[in-house]
């Protein structure tokens, strides 16, 4: 293997999807021996440029794609880049509980028997052994996966991704895969991967957790907006505030007109208490009509389920919701009870939860109004119609035709199409998660205006983002929710502010690294 | 945060703009300015009447309804080899008179698949109803209007079988309505104890074909309810909340549609069409054996899907059933007519079957407007 080589180039990495460019000009080289990190927002494209490495996802043309200094053809073929020794270990790691540490080890890569075909299963629990032993992981490879700890899945995932590679060679990405770990567990998992690239591996990590990134790694990419804010940097030279200010950007300038605040705060019309559900607990606040109020924390810590408590879309453990007419028990009302007390949800997958992709705009717009608004043996179209051609004109929804099947439309233009859907029905609680995922920034603007604007028209807001400078930019007050100590009021009111706010509790959990 | 802070509110905040961190100016951008301005001014339905040109609507036009092409195509081929045999009223009354229990079947079929469900049962479902009517009427003396209401009722408790284990106790629609299906089968077998009987009622038989405009009156109801489903679908709330159900389950949820009684309620509708399929059966034949049931299956499913190429293209639509009942019909007779005879039925009704299939999910993917 040639010394002077990276493990891993790539340069002039484009991509666009459609008329959109998801990547733009993105660089990574990666050494033998070194843990990089790959940092970046939400929709920075950090996913797009693994699914491109692992031939998911053609790049536009021009490319270069170099592993060990051969260069890798361009659509790239995963078998070819598996030979040249890329592996990775995905997020929720891909094991099976019911089978042996051996099988989820070599499964894709089974010893067989050159005769019969069949798996040879002391060769096979040989291979698992062997690659253990090469990790200094010690397990028996006969164990059930069912039976492990957390720490000890993700070894046997990291195994199944460096079975293939001779020591010292390959590289491994980890995309977020250690996400269910935290404090000893952790530690355990790094040490392992400081051995393993000590001995001349490489790994790419991916990480919302810039403590951990900070701990663990020896370089950093940054991505931001699908273009590079920093390559290779050295960690060492960083700071969790330079990250955090790299993945953000300096773009705060476009952003919404928020009201002067008001010398006496509105009585509150929304409570919300006592909500707990599956992994959050201590959630309460309230709020008024014509405020915006957002919720955020930690990626993966259990704020995402908020919205879903809050409108009956998920049950909760304990729970009320009052507005100025009504309380809504949460535990039992139900989607058909929180719309009954005018709360609503704007889900965050659209594709999933939000919208019928093989049916119109116009009919997409129009379903929560069937009940109220048609009669019962005619829905009648009049009013369709209006509130579709009034969505596409305040909303400046393209193309400007209700007929349209939603599955023609982009992206920011199908959160726009969601978005009018409930709006129209004039909820008195909206409640949003990720409205602006995925979206560019000009519906993104769109959007948060739209919001401001149902504000000022006296509906309460409720916005549930892992996007900080939404948060920033359109709410009035902002939330923070932490498994320690609840959802809790910030004062900081800049996206850099919210992100290190966000990010302070993880001192605790993941700081014993370092 | 606990009730009890809501009045630290202002100081927090005060706090906050007061130079904590100092918050950029937060300027508005000008609409004009934005990515994509939204009109400015009046008229935008104007522009829109406009844009969507003639040539789009006869374009559309033309993908929803291709399928009437088609027909006319095979219609004029066999008209051409075979003018005197094919072009004659009897011809046309042959196709569209002969076909009213499949349709009622078809459409059985079709009141899950809106929903997004999936019945294999309907067939027995028939096949039960139709040898009740006649052993009821001709071996047990019932009067033959309440042999069809008890007809009637043993469909839809075939429904509220099937709804039960697949609605409530949430097992596999295929597996259950697999099974139900050869349950029925056997139930029908069980008390026809294995003797075709029929059932000679004039009345009852006219009811089903007396001649109306040259055709029977069978042909009407399976219009007529073909129809009235089609104005349930796109008219009636609870019709869009059927197909919100069948389009996307977890959106028509968390829009407040009480999706799981949506789909009992398809599977309980389905049944009582395939068992209304089977009285019809009887009016027109007289009797009928049961374990031809699952002859009927294919040809059913296969003028559905062959409906969704069809005046909504993409979507399961009862118009579109309607018409592709008659056009393999249509194909049918023309092929009998030419001399084969037997298996071309199952040949006919299988290629179609796949071909149908195949031209619903091309037709789909081109479709960009409803």
């Amino acid at each position: 293997m040639s010394s002077t080589a990276a493990r891993l180039q790539v340069r002039s990495l484009n991509k666009t999807f459609g008329s959109v460019q998801v990547l733009t000009d993105v660089e990574l080289t990666v050494l033998a021996g070194e843990i990089h990190g790959l940092a970046g927002q939400n929709g920075s494209g950090k996913s797009t440029l693994i699914k491109i490495l692992t031939g998911l996802y053609t790049p536009d043309p021009g490319a270069d794609y170099q592993v060990n200094g051969q260069p890798i053809r361009l659509p790239v073929r995963w078998q070819q880049v598996r030979a040249a020794g890329i592996s990775v270990v995905h997020q929720d790691l891909g094991l099976l509980d019911q089978l042996t540490v051996a099988e989820n080890i070599c499964v894709g890569g089974f010893p067989t028997s050159r005769v019969t075909g069949r798996i040879d299963r002391h060769k096979r629990d040989q291979l698992a052994a062997r690659t253990l032993d090469r990790l200094g992981v010690e397990l028996e490879p006969t164990r059930l996966v069912g039976t492990l700890s957390a720490p000890e899945r993700a070894e046997i995932a990291i195994a199944r991704a460096m079975r293939d590679h001779a020591k010292g060679a390959g590289l491994i990405i980890l995309d977020e895969s250690t996400r269910a770990l935290s404090g000893n567990d952790l530690t355990r998992v790094h040490t392992m991967l400081r051995r393993i690239t000590a001995d001349g591996s490489a790994a790419v990590m991916i990480s919302h957790n810039l403590t951990e990134l900070m701990a663990v790694t020896g370089r950093m990419t940054i991505l931001r907006d699908g273009k590079l804010a920093g390559s290779g940097l050295a960690t060492a030279e960083l700071s969790e505030e330079e990250i955090a200010r790299r993945m953000l950007g300096s773009n705060l300038a476009q952003t919404v007109a928020r009201p002067p605040i008001p010398a006496t705060p509105k009585a509150p019309t929304i409570t919300v208490s006592g909500l707990a559900g599956k992994r959050v607990h201590d959630v309460e606040f309230s709020l008024a009509g014509g405020e915006i109020l957002g919720i955020t924390g930690l990626p993966g810590n259990g704020y995402e389920e908020i919205p879903y408590l809050l409108t009956g879309a998920q049950s909760a453990r304990s729970g009320t919701i009052s507005t100025s007419d009504t309380t809504v028990d949460l535990t039992r009302a139900g989607v058909i009870g929180c719309l009954r007390a005018g709360v609503v949800l704007v889900p965050e997958r659209r594709d999933r939860d939000g919208l019928a992709f093989e049916l119109s705009m116009r009919d997409n717009i129009s379903l929560p109004g069937l009940r109220t608004r048609g009669r019962r043996w005619y829905v009648g179209h009049k009013w369709q119609r209006e509130d579709a051609d009034s969505a596409v004109d305040t909303l400046g929804i393209r193309p400007r035709t209700p007929s349209t099947l939603v599955k023609q439309l982009s992206g920011g233009n199908q959160q726009k199409v969601l978005l009018a859907k409930w709006l129209t029905m004039g909820p008195t609680v909206l409640v949003l998660h990720e409205p602006t995922q995925a979206v560019d920034v000009g519906a993104r603007l769109d959007i948060l205006h739209a919001l401001r604007r149902a504000a000022e028209n006296g509906m309460a807001v409720i916005l549930v983002s892992s996007e900080t400078e939404d948060l920033a930019a359109a709410c009035d007050r902002v939330l923070i929710y932490r498994a320690s100590t609840g959802a809790v009021e910030t004062a900081v009111r800049t996206p850099d502010g919210l992100i290190n706010q966000i990010y302070a509790v993880e001192h605790q959990s993941a700081g014993s690294t370092s | 945060m606990t009730l009890s802070d809501q009045s630290n509110h202002t100081q927090t905040r005060e706090y906050a703009v007061n130079g904590f961190d100092s918050p950029e100016p937060i300027p508005t951008i000008p609409p004009d300015q934005r990515a994509d301005p939204a009109p400015a001014t009046a008229t935008p339905t104007a522009r829109r009447t406009a844009t969507a040109t003639l040539r789009e609507q006869l374009g559309s036009l033309g993908s929803r309804y291709a399928l009437i092409g088609v027909w006319l195509v095979m219609a004029g081929f066999y008209g051409v080899i075979m003018p005197d045999k094919f072009l004659s009223v009897s011809t046309a009354q042959a196709i569209f008179g002969s076909q009213s229990a499949l349709l009622f079947l078809a459409v059985a079929a079709l009141c899950t698949f809106v929903v997004g469900e999936f019945d294999l049962s309907f067939a027995s479902v028939m096949g039960l109803s139709a040898t009740i009517v006649p052993v009821l009427t001709a071996l047990h003396h019932v009067p033959l209007a309440a042999s069809c209401g008890i007809a009637l009722l043993a469909a839809l408790g075939c429904g509220l079988i099937n709804a039960f284990f697949i609605v409530k106790l949430g097992v596999p629609s295929l597996v259950v309505t697999l099974g139900t299906a050869s349950l029925f089968l056997g139930l029908a077998e069980l008390i026809s104890s294995s003797t075709i009987v029929s059932v000679s009622n004039p009345t009852f038989s006219n009811l089903a074909l007396r001649n109306f405009l040259g055709l029977p009156l069978s042909f009407y109801y399976g219009l007529i309810l073909c129809a009235g489903f089609a104005y349930v679908l796109t008219w009636m709330p609870i019709g869009r909340h059927i197909v919100f159900v069948g389009a996307n389950r977890e959106v028509a949820r968390l829009a407040g549609i009480s999706v799981d009684r949506i789909r009992a309620g398809s599977y309980i509708a389905a049944s009582l069409v395939a068992g209304m399929a089977g009285l019809l059966l009887v009016a027109t034949v007289g009797g009928f054996d049961p374990t031809a049931s699952s002859s009927y299956l294919l040809p059913a499913l296969a003028a559905v899907f062959l409906g969704t190429a069809i005046v909504s293209p993409g979507q399961f639509n009862p118009m579109g059933t309607f018409l592709g009942i008659y056009f393999l019909e249509t194909g049918i007779l023309g092929l009998q007519l030419l001399g084969y005879t037997g298996w071309v039925q199952d040949a006919f009704y299988g290629a179609g079957l796949v071909v149908a299939v195949t031209v619903a999910s091309v037709v789909r993917s081109r479709t960009q407007r409803a």
